[in-house]
C-alpha cells in the first residue's frame, strides 16, 4: 500500500461521505439499505474522483485542450448515468418494499400496459440521443488536425518509446530555430519534450507489436500499430511532467513500458533544443568517465547511439577517428535501442520504468510548480541526485530488473535477436566506469 | 404439430400421422454390443439423454469455474501490493489470458449450455433434443477442448497474449511457447461444440414444441436460448476463420498477420470483435432468460411486457452485430467509423434498458417472495444496471479513449458478466436444483452464499472503477508506488480492497459447494413437486424427470401453462379472484394416468465420445507431429462411419429383459 502522507483533505471528504451514507441507511429499513447505499457510493466515488488531485494518471484531471474537450463531454454523461441509476434503484427499492408478500391476494395476471412500455423505450432513446449528438461533435473535433504547429514522430517497440524530432523545411524544429548549432534531427526516448501552448501532432507507429500512447491528462489513448501511421494531438498551457503508460498489451514487460510528456515554456524548450544539438565532448582524459567511454564503445555502442561519439583508440591522428554508429538491427528484434546522447537530461530510463533521480530529487521535479518546473527539469540528473542503486542494478543484469524475454532458449525464434537489453556480464569496474561516463551525458 | 419423430413399433398415440423417420434394422451395427446401461459410469459416458448431458455440462463448467477462480485469486494476490512477486511477468500474462479464456469459454458458455440442454426440451414439452447423439458429441467436444487447452500449463506454458490475442503479438517471434497454439486449437474445438449445440437447439425449438405452443407462448428462457443459438451460429464461424488464420500463421508459416509481408494487424481485431461482441450477448442473454423466468414465479405475476422482452432480446441479437468496433475506439479507425459505432453502441442500450425496466415492472404490483433464486435475480437487476450504466459512459467514444484498457473497463465487464451472467446462472441453479436433483438447496446456506457473493463482488469490482479512472491500465503484472498517488484515491489502497474482496467472493462461491454437500446429506428431505409455485411446463413432471420427460406430451394453451392448470380466475370484469383448482401432484398424476403407451427413446452410443476424442488428438498433431493428425483423422472417420450406420435405437434383444413394471420398460424400449 502506498504511504499516505497527504491524507488530510481527501480523507475528510471520504468520511464526510460515509456519514451521508449512514444517514441514508438509518432512515431505511434493513432491506432497502443496500440499493441506495450502492447508488450513493457510486455517486460519491464519481463526485470525489473529480476532486482528487494526486494521481499522476488521473483521467479526471484534464490539462490540455484535447483532454479538456473529452472531460467536458464525459462528466455530464457520468452524471446522467448516475441519476438514471439512482432512479432505477429507487424504483426497485420502492417495489421491493411495497410489494413484499404480506398475504395479499394473487395479483392480476397481466403482461402490462403498452403505453408504459413505449414510454420506457422513449425516455432512454431521448437521453441517448442527447448524449449522441455532442459525442459525434467531439469525435470530429478531436480528429481535426488542420491547425497543427509541430509534428513529432513517435515509435513504439518492446518496451519503450522513441521520439524523433524532424527538421522542418524552414530549418526549425517544432517551430524553434537552434541558436548555435545547425538544426539536425533529434532522437530521444522515454520522455517526450514539447513546448507549451503549442498544438503538437504525434505521428506514431510501431516496430514490432501494437502499443498505445496514452498521457491521460493531455488526451485519450491512441494505438500505434506496425505498418500503419496513427495520429494523436497533445497540447498544454501548463508546464509540467505528465505521466503515461502503454495501454495496449504488448507482451512480457507491458507493465514496464511507460512514458512521460514534458511541457516546457518556450524559453526553456529553446534551451532544451540547443542542449540536444550541442556537439559531443569527450570526458577528460584519465578520468573514470574516460575509461567509461571506452567501455561504452566496446560494450554498449553496438545498440545504443551517442551522437558524435568517435572511436580514437589505436590512432594518434585526429583525422583518422571513426564516428561510432550503432547497428541495433543486428541484435535487437525491433531493430532499435534508446539513443543515449543526453540520457541524464531525462530523468527516467529503461522505458521510463525506473527513475534516474533519487526520491527527494524526483519529488523536486515532479511536484514543482509550473513556474519553476522548467529550470528544475533542465538541470538534468546531477551526481548528488543520481539514483545510482537502480542504474547499477540495471547494468548488472537488466533482464532481472525488467523482464525482457521469457526464455533465452527461445531466441532461435527471433534469429538470436533479443527483445530488449540482454544480460551483458559487465564487471563491477566496468559498471563504475559506465556510470561515470553516462553521468556526463546531458 | 411436430412431436419427436422416432421409430416406433406402432405409431405414437398423440401423432398418428407421423410416419417413422428411419426404419429400425434388426441388429445393432458393428462388433460391439450397443451400450444400453441406465446406471453406472457407462450410462453417463455413452448417454445421449439431454438431462444427463446437461448435468455433465454443469459439473464440468463448475470445475472450470473453480480453476478460473483460482487464476483470478492469484492475479489479485499479485496486485494486492506494489511490485508484487507472487507471479513472474510471464506467469502473470498466462494467468490473465487463461482466466478470461476459462471463464468465458469454459464456464459461462457451457453453464448456459447446461441449462439450455436440461431445460429447453422440458420447457417446450419435448422428450429430448432434435439430435441427441450430436448433443452428446457437443458435450464431449467441449470437455476435451477445455482439457486440451489446459494441458498447455504442463506442456511448456499457457497462452500469454490475452484472451483477445491481438496480432502480431500472437506470432511465434513474440510468443515462442506453444501456449498460443493450444489456445487457438482448443478454442477451435470448443467452437465446434458450440456450433453443433446451436444447430441442435434451434431445430429443437422450431420443430419440437408441444402441441399448442406457438412461438409467442414459448417460455422466455427458451426464447433467449434460441436468440443465443442464432448468435452462436453466425459468430462462431467468424472466430473459426480467425483461429485458422492464426493456426496457419504459427504452425505453417503463413503471413496473414506478418506486417513485414504487408499484413494489417487490424484484420485480426475486426475478426475477433465481430465474434467477440456478439459473444458478450451469448454470455449474458441466457442469464437474462433465467431472471425473466424467476422474477414472475416469485412475484406471482406474468412477465411484464413478454412480447417486448422477446423482441428486445431479438433486437439485441441483431444490433449486437453492429457495435464490434467499440472495442477498437483507440485503434485509429478514423473519426467517421468511430462516430458511427459510438452511436450504434448507444442504441443497443435501449433494448437492454427495456429488459431492466420490464423486470422491475414485473415485480411492481406483485406478491414478492425473497427466496434465494429471487435474491439472485434481484441481484442481477442491481449489479447489471451498474455495469450497463458504466457501459453507457464508454459508448461515448472520446470518453472511452480515456477508459479503454484501464481497470474501469475491467470493472464494467465484471459487473456485466459476473453481475449479469454469473448471478443469473446462480439464480437458475437454486431455482431448478429441485427439478434436476429432487432436493432443495438449503435456503439458509443459500443466503450466506448470496450475500457473501454480492459483498465480495462489489468489494472486488467496485474499486476497479476508481483504479481505472485513476489511470491504472489493465494487464500489468505489477504497479509501482510512484504512480499510485496519495490520499483517498491512491491506487494502493483500492488495489488492496479489491484483493480482499476477491477472497470474500471466493468464500461466497465456496458456500455454494458447501450448500450442495449440506443439502444432499443423508436424511435431507425430497423436494416437493412444485416447491416454488412455478408457471412453466418443466414442472409438469416428476423431479428429477423420468428419462422420457413426460408420460404424455402436454398440450399447451397458455404462455404460463402450468399456472393456468393450477389456478382459475373466478372474478368478473376488472375484479380478479384466483382460486387454486389443482395441485401439482394432481396435475402430474393425471398426466401419468393418461401417459402414452409406447415411447421410444434413442439408445446410448459409443460414437459421439469417440469422434470427440479424435479432435484433440488431431490438435496435438498440429503442434507436435503431423502423423498424429492422420491417426486422429482415422479415428474421426471410423467414428463417423460407425455413427452414420448406427440405427437410432438398439434392437430389443440388446437390452436385458427389464423387470415387469419398472420405469425402464416404458422408458428405454417400449
Amino acid at each position: 500500500m502506498s504511504s499516505r502522507t497527504n491524507h488530510d483533505r481527501t480523507i475528510s471528504d471520504g468520511s464526510h461521505d460515509a456519514h451521508t451514507l449512514d444517514r441514508v441507511s438509518a432512515v431505511n429499513p434493513r432491506r432497502r439499505r443496500r440499493i441506495p447505499g450502492i447508488a450513493a457510493a457510486i455517486g460519491a466515488a464519481i463526485a470525489l474522483s473529480a476532486c482528487a488531485t494526486d494521481a499522476p494518471q488521473d483521467t479526471w484531471q484534464p490539462v490540455g485542450e484535447n483532454a479538456q474537450k473529452i472531460h467536458d463531454l464525459q462528466w455530464p454523461v457520468f452524471l446522467t448515468a448516475g441519476i438514471v441509476g439512482v432512479l432505477v434503484f429507487g424504483l426497485l427499492a420502492v417495489t421491493v418494499l411495497r410489494f413484499r408478500d404480506k398475504g395479499q391476494a394473487m395479483p392480476e395476471q397481466t403482461h402490462g400496459k403498452p403505453v408504459i412500455e413505449y414510454l420506457f423505450i422513449a425516455i432512454p432513446a431521448v437521453i441517448l440521443a442527447a448524449i449522441a449528438i455532442p459525442t459525434v461533435g467531439v469525435v470530429m473535433a478531436l480528429a481535426d488536425t488542420d491547425d497543427t504547429e509541430c509534428v513529432i514522430n513517435v515509435t513504439g517497440q518492446q518496451w519503450w518509446w522513441e521520439y524523433d524530432y524532424e527538421v522542418e523545411d524552414d530549418g526549425t524544429i517544432c517551430g524553434f530555430a537552434p541558436t548555435a548549432a545547425e538544426a539536425a534531427p533529434i532522437v530521444t526516448s522515454g520522455q517526450l519534450v514539447i513546448p507549451a501552448d503549442t498544438k503538437v501532432l504525434l505521428r506514431g507507429t510501431s516496430r514490432d507489436v501494437i502499443h498505445s500512447y496514452w498521457i491521460p491528462r493531455l488526451n485519450g489513448k491512441r494505438d500505434m500499430v506496425p505498418g500503419r501511421v496513427h495520429y494523436l494531438r497533445l497540447s498544454s498551457e501548463t508546464p509540467g511532467i505528465y505521466a503515461g503508460q502503454c495501454t495496449e498489451f504488448c507482451g512480457l514487460s507491458h507493465a514496464n513500458m511507460r512514458m512521460e510528456t514534458i511541457v516546457l515554456e518556450p524559453d526553456h524548450f529553446q534551451q532544451w533544443l540547443d542542449n540536444e544539438l550541442e556537439p559531443y565532448t569527450s570526458p577528460e582524459e584519465g578520468t573514470l568517465a574516460a575509461a567509461g567511454e571506452a567501455t561504452f564503445i566496446t560494450q554498449c555502442s553496438r545498440c545504443h547511439q551517442v551522437n558524435g561519439l568517435v572511436d580514437d583508440r589505436g590512432t594518434d591522428d585526429p583525422d583518422d577517428d571513426t564516428l561510432v554508429v550503432s547497428y541495433p538491427d543486428q541484435f535487437v528484434y525491433s531493430g532499435a535501442a534508446p539513443n543515449l546522447t543526453n540520457l541524464m537530461g531525462r530523468n527516467t530510463f529503461a522505458g521510463a520504468t525506473f527513475d534516474l533521480l533519487t526520491d527527494e530529487c524526483r519529488a523536486d521535479v515532479w511536484e514543482a510548480d509550473p513556474e519553476v518546473f522548467g529550470e528544475r527539469y533542465l538541470a538534468g540528473v546531477t551526481e548528488d541526485c543520481l539514483n545510482e542503486i537502480e542504474l547499477r542494478e540495471w547494468l548488472r543484469n537488466s533482464p532481472a530488473k525488467k523482464p525482457m524475454y521469457a526464455d533465452a532458449e527461445m531466441l532461435t525464434e527471433t534469429d538470436g535477436k533479443t527483445r530488449g537489453m540482454p544480460y551483458l556480464a559487465l564487471s563491477e569496474d566496468q559498471i563504475d566506469e559506465l556510470i561515470a561516463y553516462l553521468l556526463e551525458r546531458k | 404439430m411436430a412431436i419427436i419423430e422416432r421409430p416406433t413399433d406402432t405409431p405414437a398415440v398423440v401423432s398418428p400421422d407421423a410416419a417413422p423417420a428411419v426404419a429400425t434394422p434388426a441388429t445393432s451395427y458393428g462388433v460391439f454390443r450397443r451400450p444400453v446401461e441406465t446406471t453406472g459410469w457407462k450410462s453417463w459416458l455413452f448417454t445421449i439423454d439431454h438431462k444427463k448431458l446437461g448435468i455433465m455440462y454443469g459439473v464440468v463448467a463448475m470445475a472450470f469455474f473453480v480453476i478460473g477462480g483460482i487464476e483470478a485469486l492469484l492475479i489479485r494476490l499479485q496486485l494486492a501490493g506494489p511490485d508484487g512477486t507472487v507471479l513472474s511477468a510471464d506467469a502473470y500474462n498466462q494467468m490473465f489470458t487463461m482466466h478470461a479464456t476459462t471463464m468465458v469459454f469454459l464456464f459461462v458458455m457451457p453453464m448456459a449450455a447446461a441449462f439450455a440442454n436440461y431445460m429447453v426440451p422440458l420447457q417446450i414439452g419435448a422428450r429430448d433434443v432434435a439430435f441427441p447423439r450430436i448433443n452428446a458429441f457437443g458435450f464431449w467436444t467441449f470437455l476435451f477442448g477445455g482439457l486440451f487447452l489446459n494441458t498447455s500449463w504442463i506442456l511448456g506454458g499457457a497462452a500469454d497474449g490475452g484472451w483477445f490475442m491481438y496480432a502480431p503479438n500472437s506470432s511465434v517471434a513474440f510468443s515462442p511457447t506453444n501456449g498460443v497454439d493450444f489456445w487457438a486449437l482448443g478454442l477451435q474445438i470448443t467452437g465446434i461444440a458450440s456450433l453443433t449445440g446451436a444447430i441442435n437447439l434451434i431445430v429443437t425449438v422450431i420443430n419440437m414444441r408441444a402441441p399448442g405452443m406457438s412461438l409467442m407462448k414459448v417460455p422466455i428462457f427458451t426464447w433467449m436460448i434460441m436468440v443465443v443459438q442464432f448468435l452462436l451460429l453466425f459468430a462462431i464461424p467468424v472466430i473459426t476463420v480467425a483461429l485458422f488464420l492464426l493456426m496457419f500463421q504459427r504452425s505453417f508459416d503463413a503471413t496473414f498477420f506478418s506486417v513485414e509481408a504487408g499484413a494489417d494487424p487490424l484484420l485480426w481485431q475486426h475478426l475477433f470483435w465481430i465474434f467477440g461482441h456478439p459473444e458478450v450477448y451469448i454470455i449474458v442473454l441466457p442469464a437474462f432468460g433465467i431472471v425473466s423466468e424467476v422474477l414472475p414465479v416469485f412475484s406471482k405475476k406474468p412477465l411484464f411486457g413478454y412480447p417486448l422482452v422477446v423482441f428486445s432480446g431479438a433486437a439485441i441479437g441483431f444490433v449486437g452485430w453492429g457495435v464490434w468496433a467499440h472495442h477498437m475506439f483507440a485503434s485509429g479507425l478514423g473519426p467517421i467509423s468511430v462516430a458511427v459505432f459510438s452511436v450504434a453502441t448507444m442504441a443497443i442500450a435501449i433494448p437492454t434498458g427495456v429488459k431492466i425496466i420490464n423486470w422491475v415492472m414485473t415485480m411492481w404490483g406483485g406478491k414478492l417472495k425473497f427466496t434465494v433464486p429471487m435474491l439472485y435475480a434481484v441481484g442481477v437487476i442491481v449489479q447489471f444496471t451498474i455495469g450497463g450504466l458504466s457501459g453507457v459512459t464508454h459508448s461515448v467514444a472520446p470518453s472511452d479513449t480515456q477508459q479503454t484498457d484501464t481497470y474501469y473497463i475491467v470493472a464494467h465487464f465484471h459487473y456485466v458478466i459476473f453481475g449479469g451472467a454469473v448471478l443469473g446462472l446462480f439464480s437458475g441453479l437454486y431455482y431448478w436444483w429441485p427439478k434436476m436433483f429432487g432436493k432443495m438447496l438449503n435456503e439458509r446456506m443459500g443466503r450466506w452464499n448470496f450475500w457473501l457473493t454480492i459483498i465480495g463482488m462489489n468489494l472486488t469490482f467496485g474499486p476497479m472503477h476508481v483504479l481505472g479512472l485513476q489511470g491504472q491500465p489493465r494487464r500489468m503484472y505489477r504497479w509501482t508506488e510512484n504512480r499510485a498517488g496519495e490520499g483517498f484515491f491512491n491506487i494502493g489502497f483500492w488495489n488492496l480492497i479489491a484483493s480482499i474482496g476477491s477472497f470474500v467472493l471466493a468464500l461466497g462461491v465456496l458456500m455454494f459447494f458447501v450448500n450442495i454437500y449440506v443439502s444432499h446429506r443423508k436424511g435431507t428431505q425430497k423436494a416437493p413437486l412444485d416447491p416454488w409455485d412455478a408457471r412453466s411446463l418443466e414442472w409438469i413432471t416428476t423431479s428429477p424427470p423420468k428419462e422420457h420427460n413426460f408420460d404424455r406430451t402436454p398440450t399447451v394453451g397458455h404462455l404460463d401453462e402450468f399456472f393456468h392448470r393450477k389456478y382459475e380466475d373466478r372474478g368478473e370484469g376488472d375484479h380478479h379472484d384466483y382460486h387454486q383448482v389443482a395441485t401439482a401432484e394432481e396435475i402430474v398424476a393425471e398426466e401419468e394416468a393418461k401417459g402414452d403407451s409406447h415411447i421410444h427413446l434413442p439408445s446410448p452410443s459409443y460414437w459421439p465420445i469417440l469422434l470427440s476424442l479424435a479432435l484433440p488428438i488431431m490438435a496435438y498433431g498440429v503442434i507436435y507431429n503431423i502423423w498424429l493428425i492422420a491417426g486422429g483423422a482415422a479415428l474421426a472417420l471410423l467414428s463417423m462411419y460407425g455413427w452414420g450406420m448406427e440405427p437410432h435405437t438398439a434392437p430389443d434383444d440388446d437390452y436385458d429383459p427389464p423387470a415387469a413394471g419398472t420405469e425402464l420398460e416404458v422408458a428405454a424400449h417400449g
